[in-house]
């Protein structure tokens, strides 16, 4: 009986897939073995699968984004402040890795699996490392509470295409269209206005934790507000700053 | 220390409340790490007191600034508010038994390449320049060790050593 519910939960999975992405339901259900890793996606997305979708994801950063800078003491810096905070998030465990993108446009991007990019352009305008600090612990926020992967998860073929994926027995032109669709939603359109909020929040929380400034994050929001950026360029894929900056503690800025 | 200095300091220590306000007396905590030393004091430098393992659930019974005295059945000591968690911890354990990538005691695990599944993928995508950024980058931040982050915490007054 339980190996019916689980062949069913499959079926069930892969009707909407095939929907989608066009797969072949037969070599979706050939096998007892993909059989059990599609009920697994459905319940959730595993370790190994996180980090083959930060992973694919970061690639599709780095190429959208201007490429890494590939500058040793930047990326040092950078790691050196966005480890510290880490360690105090609630998933010290994930192998954090931060970095720098080559784009002049002012944003910053995230993906599963411990993966936290800011652009140069606004690298180039934080001064401070508690400016610094208050980027990067929005960024982790969002991996730390899998923002991303609650997003991925609610299409439920797609988590049972990755996981088959991540063992190359899956239909990898139909993964990678899935990566892509994900991406465009998570970095062209980004994370609904709410989400944001949380991570404005709870990077504020983790930044005071690891002795940053409270006013950080308002701080760097106010400055490019008042610097005019346009929203084009200027954290294009979150909320206007004028509704971030409302919604933060009237904190004083960093020393 | 200087009339401004101070003032930030002081700003700042307003603000710890709103950052433990998930944590107070009679609530729980969880540990997030492999091991996680409880002192005998609310110091970074206090002896060890006790250990506990991962993901074990601890009950606050006393509350100092951003140091929480805390109990786990006989194990009983203070433990910094950042090394720990509001929530039990979710993480899957990986292949080697351990949570991805668990604290320094798994160094392996933390220093895990880019998987080889997202590497293909790149392959496949055309994206051979980003692929070889991303590995940078990987190779770049692993060299950044978690004693040279500790280091950097205690350098810089920064977490437990504020």
């Amino acid at each position: 009986m339980r190996r019916l519910a689980v062949l069913s939960l499959a079926l069930l999975a892969a009707v909407p897939a095939q929907a989608q992405f066009s797969l072949n339901l037969d070599s979706l259900v050939n096998t007892a073995k993909d059989v059990g890793k599609m009920s697994k996606g459905l319940a959730g997305i595993g370790p190994e699968e996180e980090l083959t979708i930060g992973g694919s994801v970061a690639i599709e950063i780095a190429s959208r984004y201007g490429g890494i800078v590939r500058d040793e003491a930047i990326t040092r810096r950078v790691n050196l402040v966005g480890k510290a905070l880490a360690r105090y998030s609630s998933r010290p465990n994930l192998p954090w890795r931060f970095g720098v993108l080559g784009s002049q446009t002012v944003n910053a991007f995230s993906a599963p699996g411990g993966y936290v990019f800011i652009t140069r352009g606004l690298y180039d305008t934080l001064g401070s490392d508690d400016a610094l600090a208050a980027v990067l612990s929005h960024e982790i926020t969002h991996v730390a509470r899998r923002h991303a992967l609650k997003i991925i998860a609610r299409n439920d073929f797609f988590s049972g295409a990755m996981d088959l994926a991540s063992q190359r027995s899956a239909d990898l032109q139909k993964f990678d269209a899935g990566i892509d669709q994900i991406t465009t939603t998570l970095f062209e359109k980004g994370f609904d206005p709410q989400t944001e909020y949380e991570a404005d929040g709870g990077g504020r929380g983790l930044a005071i934790t690891t002795g940053y400034a409270p006013g950080g994050l308002r701080f760097v929001l106010m400055q490019l507000q008042a610097r005019g950026g346009d929203p084009q360029t200027t954290f294009s894929t979150h909320p206007p700053l004028q509704e971030r900056i409302n919604r933060l503690p009237a904190d004083p800025p960093p020393p | 220390m200087s009339r401004k200095a101070l003032v930030i300091s002081a700003l700042m220590l307003a603000a710890v409340p709103a950052a433990l306000a998930a944590f107070a007396v009679g609530g729980t905590a969880f540990t997030k790490r492999v091991k996680t030393d409880l002192l005998s004091d609310s110091k970074p430098f206090a002896p060890v007191s006790a250990e506990v393992g991962y993901s074990r659930k601890l009950r606050i019974d006393q509350v100092r600034g951003m140091w929480l005295h805390v109990q786990d059945g006989p194990n009983v000591g203070w433990v910094f508010s950042g090394n720990v968690a509001e929530e039990k911890p979710t993480d899957t354990k990986g292949m080697d038994g351990l949570p991805i990538g668990a604290s320094k005691t798994s160094a392996t695990a933390a220093a895990r390449p880019l998987a080889p599944a997202a590497e293909q993928y790149g392959d496949r995508k055309g994206l051979a320049q980003a692929t070889s950024d991303v590995m940078w980058l990987e190779g770049q931040s692993d060299a950044v060790t978690p004693d040279q982050v500790d280091e950097f915490l205690k350098s810089n007054q920064k977490g437990e050593f504020q």
